[in-house]
């Protein structure tokens, strides 16, 4: 090769890919508001955005993976905790995680109310952009157990067999409904919510129980009500409500079918 | 040197040094904080710390290039910059520029847009000291008597960085546009223009060192630049895997970043090529080894080891480990660093006089250059150890983000260690630095007059 076909190479491979490069990006521009859900950037989510841009959070957090390392990934967090969750952890992050324990700690980020519900909303947002399923598995913030060889899949799969306790095992580990985020199945493990290592067992003694507020009549009842009302019974503890209120989301009933509901339920049952 | 105002490379590299140590103490700051408990936490947290050291290390290998630049273009073209003053202006600005930004970050005064951080004011300013840059080497080069393939790719690859930073300056109602062009400006320069940075300074290094001819060091530099924006351009999509673009980017992203090892491969073999090749005893075998270090350092950092977690079906569960920082920090330093290293081993004996003595302070050099080497190896590896815990563990396993960190801290110990070997290399070599003077002041507005050197060819 001559000097001179070096160079021409140089300048046609630069323009050719420069070309193909461009065009892509202009065909890119015709996805984005389907793959985005751009229809759904409420002023809320551009709140959102500036509050996460101006408290420097993508230094330690990443969003779809991007960002720094030193703490969780929040593609899916509306996924995995609630608003009232999330509103109650940004207040005070020293509340749920202990520095001792954990070596690092979120600085209070110093939100008014309005930025926390708006920052939530940019991130409930990024949580349903089209990403090519990215995170392939739910990437929780804490939890030390290894689920020991549940179904993949970031959205709800099917379990290999049409067994309600299957599918439910299944959909307990899937996001969402994301219960594995929170809730723990080892006795003793708290990661965000009450482990459930005990459930069926757990649940008959809160329905016969003097203290039980719900409306749930069987212990049955008692998990589909903790589901659906999550804030119709509290359980006792700091970490899992606020003001009467249940930080668990309070949308399972929107956001799975009633089929999947009664799986969960009859997985949970199986918990004793 | 062979002109006055090629001077003025002294204090762009002066600058970029002292910023380069300032670098490893937010690197160290940072990595304290993977040990924790943090006792800076309120005052100092992680994203500020984290946020001065990429900002520091994208300023000072900017300062770099533009001392390199105001060295090699003049050389080049044979003719005094249009400017000295001009120069010495652009490097106060960016200096002032740099450290205005990082006293806002510890203020929290931020644009918090990962790496390109600073505040709309700053970015202006940096725009400001690209034109008066481009305005200065584009005069200097339309007077000059010749202009060489080494100069034209050098320059393109700056103004090219120049015209790249123009999409940091919009804001994008949607997070998905954003991210996307934001790697317009962050791989376009890394894995783009800056190539074609490395690749001159490289050409102009050999072509000074070993005596190879211009023909075939420019023959070389133009292969680099042909596959540079081959695989390059189209290779931005591996980081558009997973952030909500069409499909067809993740194939076209997975074949065409896996190519991007040829440029560097090409860059080896074009420093291979000239050690064979090698017409005169090396004047400054501190030089050498950076230069041929920085060809082989960036085909492994940059080349390989992006190459190990490019591919999609690999990404997808390295996407956010501590993989990129594995990739990172060797890609930045054998690509980047290690090339304005060479290039101030090289032109210090002349910057400072003595070039005769060139080799009088080569026994500090190469103990440097073997412990920066040796630091940043160690400190790839403990990297690469911890994301491939953080992968298996934390992704594949399902186990929790913080309880896998804890795990990991071994590798973070590690780190450390490396990182002091790597440190006390970087001390050496600003201690050989700093121990000359500058042979005159910046001589401004000097009659073009070349004067002889000795070694030089």
């Amino acid at each position: 090769m001559t000097k001179r076909q070096a160079a021409v190479f140089a300048v046609g491979a630069t323009g050719l890919f420069t070309a193909v490069f461009v065009g892509l990006t202009i065909h890119s521009h015709t996805a984005f508001p389907g793959l985005t859900n751009q229809a759904d950037i409420t002023p809320e989510v551009l709140a959102g955005k500036d509050v996460w841009h101006r408290k420097n959070c993508v230094n330690c957090h990443t969003l779809m993976g991007e960002g720094a390392y030193y703490a969780p990934d929040l593609t899916q967090i509306t996924m995995q905790r609630g608003e009232a969750y999330l509103v109650q952890f940004l207040t005070d992050p020293s509340r749920f995680y202990s520095e001792e324990e954990h070596r690092r700690l979120m600085p209070d980020p110093k939100l008014d109310d309005a930025q926390k519900r708006d920052v939530i909303a940019f991130l409930d947002w990024i949580s349903k952009i089209e990403n090519q399923n990215w995170p392939p598995r739910p990437i929780l913030v804490t939890g030390g157990a290894v689920p020991g060889g549940y179904a993949t899949g970031r959205r709800a799969t099917a379990a290999t067999s049409d067994d309600p306790v299957a599918m439910g095992e299944s959909l307990f580990h899937a996001a969402p409904p994301g219960c594995a985020a929170c809730h723990a199945l080892s006795p003793g493990v708290v990661m965000a919510g009450p482990p459930l290592a005990n459930m069926a067992t757990r649940a008959a003694d809160v329905v016969a129980s003097e203290g039980y507020t719900g409306a749930a009549e069987t212990a049955e009842g008692y998990v589909r009500e903790s589901i659906l009302e999550p804030s119709a019974h509290i359980v006792p503890g700091d970490l899992y409500s606020a003001d009467g209120q249940s930080f668990m989301p309070n949308n399972y009933g929107d956001l799975l079918t009633p089929e999947q509901i009664e799986h969960l339920v009859a997985y949970l049952m199986t918990l004793r | 040197m062979r002109y006055r105002s090629q001077s003025v490379a002294y204090w762009f590299f002066a600058v970029a040094m002292l910023l380069f140590a300032l670098q490893l103490v937010f690197g160290f700051l940072s990595v304290a904080k993977y040990l924790g408990p943090d006792p800076l936490l309120n005052v100092l947290p992680f994203d500020v710390t984290k946020v001065i050291h990429t900002n520091l290390l994208v300023v000072w290998v900017l300062m770099g290039f533009l001392g390199a630049a105001y060295y090699i273009v003049p050389q080049e073209c044979e003719t005094e910059l249009h400017s000295t003053r001009m120069a010495v202006w652009t490097l106060l600005l960016l200096a002032v520029l740099g450290v205005v930004a990082i006293v806002g970050y510890m203020f929290g005064w931020t644009a918090g847009n990962k790496l390109l951080e600073q505040p709309l004011p700053i970015k202006l300013g940096i725009v400001v000291v690209m034109l008066m840059f481009a305005y200065n080497i584009l005069q200097t080069m339309r007077k000059a008597p010749r202009v060489t393939g080494t100069a034209v790719v050098l320059v393109a690859g700056l103004l090219g960085a120049a015209l790249l930073f123009l999409p940091a300056l919009l804001d994008f109602r949607n997070y998905t546009v954003a991210t996307f062009y934001r790697w317009w400006t962050i791989h376009l320069w890394v894995e783009g223009v800056f190539e074609l940075i490395q690749a001159s300074m490289l050409a102009f290094l050999l072509m000074h060192l070993t005596g190879v001819s211009r023909t075939t060091m420019e023959k070389w530099l133009y292969i680099v630049v042909g596959l540079t924006f081959l695989t390059g351009l189209i290779g931005t999509a591996h980081h558009y895997f997973w952030i909500g673009v069409p499909e067809y980017w993740l194939p076209l992203g997975g074949f065409f970043s896996a190519l991007e090892p040829l440029p560097f491969l090409a860059m080896a073999l074009m420093a291979y090529y000239a050690l064979r090749q090698m017409k005169v005893a090396p004047p400054n075998r501190v030089a050498l080894h950076w230069a041929m270090g920085s060809a082989l350092m960036a085909g492994i950092g940059a080349g390989l080891l992006g190459l190990a977690h490019t591919w999609p079906a690999v990404n997808r569960w390295t996407h956010g480990t501590m993989v990129t920082p594995m990739h990172g920090h060797l890609a930045f330093f054998g690509a980047y660093g290690m090339i304005i290293l060479g290039m101030i081993s090289y032109t210090t004996p002349f910057l400072t006089g003595n070039p005769e003595k060139a080799h009088r302070h080569g026994g500090i050099g190469l103990w440097a250059f073997w412990l920066m080497v040796a630091g940043i190896t160690g400190m790839t590896m403990a990297f690469g150890a911890a994301g491939i815990g953080q992968v298996y563990m934390e992704r594949i396993l399902g186990m929790g983000y913080l309880d896998v960190q804890l795990l990991l801290h071994v590798h973070f110990q590690m780190l450390v260690f490396a990182a002091v070997v790597f440190a006390s290399g970087v001390m050496l070599f600003l201690w050989d630095f700093f121990m000359r003077h500058p042979r005159q002041g910046i001589a401004l507005g000097e009659p073009a007059v070349p004067h002889e050197e000795p070694a030089e060819v």
